[in-house]
């Protein structure tokens, strides 16, 4: 175990911050052990010698899927915007509400 | 497969069974007209709760979603339908796929119908236990570490993970995109093939998704790995039983060893849960899925919407996924563990050199009890060792019953090169003498 691998209470809370999570007192430190837990595990993965791999960054991509680049507003699927806007928890017309932003 | 000719009274048999098994979230209340063509006309299928189906809940298992229904259907779902095929309903999982029990799921307890103290696996444990109880011949699943193989292995039923891009991932929740694809969970050999004979495809709407090169080429040599395996006494006999059967069968079987197995679990986690935190960054209680009640500011929306609608895997995930992509680790995690993952799909190309088939363990225990307490959360993630190299290399891998000890199943895997769904069917299917696919003893009248 080296200490690098040891998630410190104040890395969490960065972590948590850029994952817009608000943990809770008891939360945090549940998550925190585990967290610990697994990152310890990943330590082992410096025992391979990785110099000569390139990485994989998908299983199976034979080549880069194109499109043209058209604006499109109606998709090709059975839907439209309106089941799409309805399906937000708070709407007004065609708009989303949110809290006030200023 | 059985056509329905009396949907109202098998749907009702399907509601009672479900009391018990908790297979299904939701269960389509209205009985469906019948129809007169198709290849799997008037045959019932169940769907895992974070693949599309048109106006039907798609929650993921999770608070986050509770409520939420599909505008459309997944293209799967879609094939089926228009084969013929009538989804009768969502089956529960571990909340958005991470975990290996159902336990995870926020909405409700699966147990597996061979005894209903044991969970039914995960994270497709709702699929694999309808078609244990013999609620439907098949349901589709998910399968991003394993999760349509081992719930297949602890239900004693196949469970199918296609080679990556086989079958499109359109209107399937994303959880860690270039890991998971779309899985069937069926009562024979015979009902998984024709399912994926329906559902696969190129497909316009998922740019991963690739033509389909069939290996013809039936299997001769199969390959098992030697040693200590770190199995339990009935995985074990289970593993022997197997190899046995093949032998019986002429084929000729061959030991190797895959010693990047265990670093393909750390690979496996550290890519899956990045891959996590940025496909569950779009909750955010804004468009869709729940909204903080009590938020006073954008900010805070977010924030609350997704510490109350997220459970606990789901937030340890995310944390880490995004702790690994942080800048100033990323070398040391994200990019070394997609370097092993080469590794591993390297030492599985070696290994096909010289095998037709691997088969290992589906998972190194048979189904354990409900709770942490038989199994932590941490335990759960190592034992994915024999199943995640199958997501991490793309390859095709079929989990086929094949015997039961101390009256619960143990389920073997057989896994292929690319595009090799065939030979594992065909391998699969030349057991079915010797070791007879076993009934479970909680199953559905016939209808």
């Amino acid at each position: 175990m080296t200490n690098l691998s040891i998630m410190k209470k104040e890395e969490l809370k960065i972590t948590a911050k850029q994952a817009q999570l608000e943990l809770l007192q008891d939360e945090e430190e549940k998550l925190a052990k585990a967290v610990t837990e697994m990152l310890d595990y990943f330590t082992m993965m410096s025992e391979v010698d990785v110099e000569s791999l390139t990485p994989t960054t998908h299983a199976l991509v034979r080549e880069n899927a194109l499109r043209l680049d058209e604006f499109n507003v109606k998709n090709n699927f059975n839907n439209n915007q309106e089941a799409l806007i309805n399906r937000a928890p708070e709407k007004n017309n065609n708009f989303i509400v949110i809290p006030n932003v200023l | 497969m059985t056509e329905i000719k009396d949907w109202k009274v098998y749907l009702s048999k399907v509601k009672e069974i479900n009391k018990e098994v908790g297979a299904f979230l939701f269960i389509e209340e209205t009985p469906p007209e019948s129809l007169k063509t198709g290849a799997l006309k008037n045959i019932a299928f169940g769907v895992k709760d974070n693949i599309a189906v048109e106006d039907m809940q798609l929650t993921c298992g999770s608070k986050m979603l509770e409520g939420f229904t599909s505008p459309y259907s997944a293209t799967a779902v879609q094939k089926l339908l228009e084969a013929g095929a009538v989804c009768i309903g969502k089956t529960n999982m571990d909340e958005f796929g991470m975990g290996s029990s159902t336990d995870n799921s926020a909405l409700g307890v699966t147990n597996n119908p061979w005894n209903t103290e044991y969970v039914s696996g995960g994270s497709s444990g709702g699929s694999a236990a309808a078609v244990a109880a013999g609620m439907v011949p098949f349901a589709l699943g998910t399968d991003t570490g394993g999760s349509v193989r081992q719930p297949a292995s602890f239900c004693g039923v196949y469970g199918l993970k296609p080679t990556y891009g086989v079958v499109s991932r359109f209107g399937l929740v994303a959880y860690a995109s270039s890991l998971e694809v779309c899985g069937i969970l069926g009562n024979s050999i015979d009902t998984t093939r024709s399912v994926f004979e329906i559902i696969k495809g190129k497909d316009k709407m998922d740019q991963t998704s690739i033509d389909y090169f069939p290996v013809n080429s039936e299997a001769k040599t199969i390959a098992i790995l030697g040693g200590d395996l770190g199995l339990s006494k009935e995985v074990e006999t289970a593993y022997k039983k197997a190899a046995d059967a093949f032998r019986k069968k002429g084929y000729s079987i061959i030991e190797v060893s895959l010693p990047m197995l265990d670093y393909g679990i750390a690979a496996y986690y550290t890519i899956a849960m990045a891959e996590a935190s940025a496909n569950l960054a779009r909750y955010n209680g804004v468009r869709y899925g729940h909204r903080s009640k009590d938020a006073s500011n954008f900010e805070d929306l977010v924030q609350k919407s997704r510490d109350e609608g997220f459970g606990p895997e789901v937030k340890l995930r995310i944390l880490l996924g995004t702790y690994v992509l942080r800048s100033g680790f990323q070398d040391r995690y994200y990019t070394r563990a997609q370097k092993i993952r080469t590794a591993v799909g390297n030492e599985f190309a070696q290994a096909f050199n010289i095998a037709d088939i691997i088969m290992l363990p589906t998972f190194p225990i048979q189904a354990f009890k409900h709770g942490n307490s038989s199994l932590s959360q941490f335990q759960q993630k190592v034992a994915d060792k024999f199943t995640v190299a199958a997501n991490l290399a793309g390859l095709p891998a079929l989990s086929v019953p094949i015997s039961v000890e101390n009256g619960l199943p143990v389920g073997m895997q057989l896994m292929g090169p690319h595009f090799s769904e065939e030979r594992l069917f065909k391998a699969g299917e030349s057991l079915s003498d010797i070791l007879p696919l076993a009934i479970c003893p909680k199953k559905m009248e016939e209808y």
